[in-house]
């Protein structure tokens, strides 16, 4: 690999960062897609601080931990997107303003 | 100040990078646009991962992340033909200023916490990647090997539920 010398403080700035921009994308967002995307941004903003810290510790349970994190985040995309393409079946929209009821 | 290398310099370019498209990302109002914004800060990550000694990560980050989770976003706009969100004033005003209080409280209590805590240690350079692969798999199918298999259980079950939902309803 390249070498060494990024500091610790580096990468959570970063990830910190891409977390507060995910978190703003799903409080300001309406579109539902666009919400989801933001929370797959922030579970990559954890990822970032484990693999971080991990590589600051010089231990590999940070990389399992993160192998799991992504697997688990595809299992949740694919539920997540089938529940919107039925939602978007029953209602014609995503907008999550109107989408209000919990039955319909 | 820390010293300035080139690993630094090129970690810290790739993390603006991944920063810059993922504000292109939560602004842009065409959904496929927001996609592939995301697409390109995924790569930026991936070549983060890389310097954080994590080859492995990176290339599952490509191929899952990049490659199979959002291609899987595209597949559904597809499906959907979401229109592009309109410019329009939200009925209820103190929904936007309660989010941006709360943002700019998280903000403000982040940047606090890694002030306080943040002790910027150098992350020290990385073993040779092939060995850093088997050991990752040794502990991957050793000690996690329950979690391993859990794993699959569940992603089977995600196939079974995603199916279940979005099959139309009547069609058996």
């Amino acid at each position: 690999m390249i070498g060494d010398g990024i500091p610790l403080g580096d990468v959570l700035l970063a990830s910190a960062a891409l977390f507060m921009i995910g978190l703003a994308g799903v409080l300001l967002r309406r579109n539902a897609i666009t919400i989801f995307l933001s929370i797959e941004l922030m579970m990559n903003a954890a990822n970032l601080t484990v693999l971080g810290y991990a590589a600051s510790l010089h231990s590999l349970e940070g990389q399992v931990v993160v192998f799991f994190v992504i697997a688990i985040a595809a299992a949740e995309a694919a539920v997540g997107l089938a529940i919107f393409v039925a939602l978007f079946r029953h209602t014609e929209t995503i907008d999550v303003n109107r989408i209000n009821l919990l039955k319909w | 100040m820390d010293p300035v290398t080139a690993s630094r310099l090129l970690f810290d370019a790739a993390a603006g990078l991944a920063i810059l498209f993922a504000c292109v990302m939560v602004v842009h109002r065409h959904p496929v646009k927001s996609v592939l914004a995301l697409v390109v800060s995924f790569f930026a990550l991936a070549v983060t991962y890389v310097l954080l000694s994590a080859p492995l990560i990176a290339a599952v980050q490509v191929i899952v992340y990049a490659g199979a989770i959002l291609v899987l976003f595209l597949f559904v706009l597809m499906l959907l033909n979401v229109p592009e969100e309109i410019r329009q004033k939200s009925g209820r005003p103190i929904h936007q200023t309660l989010s941006a209080a709360a943002i700019l409280v998280f903000a403000v209590a982040l940047l606090a916490t890694l002030r306080a805590h943040g002790s910027p240690g150098a992350v020290p350079g990385s073993p040779s990647a092939p060995a850093d692969i088997r050991a990752v798999a040794r502990l991957l199918f050793s000690e996690h090997l329950l979690s391993f298999e859990a794993l699959s259980i569940l992603l089977l079950a995600a196939l079974v539920g995603s199916f279940c939902l979005a099959r139309r309803e009547g069609s058996s």
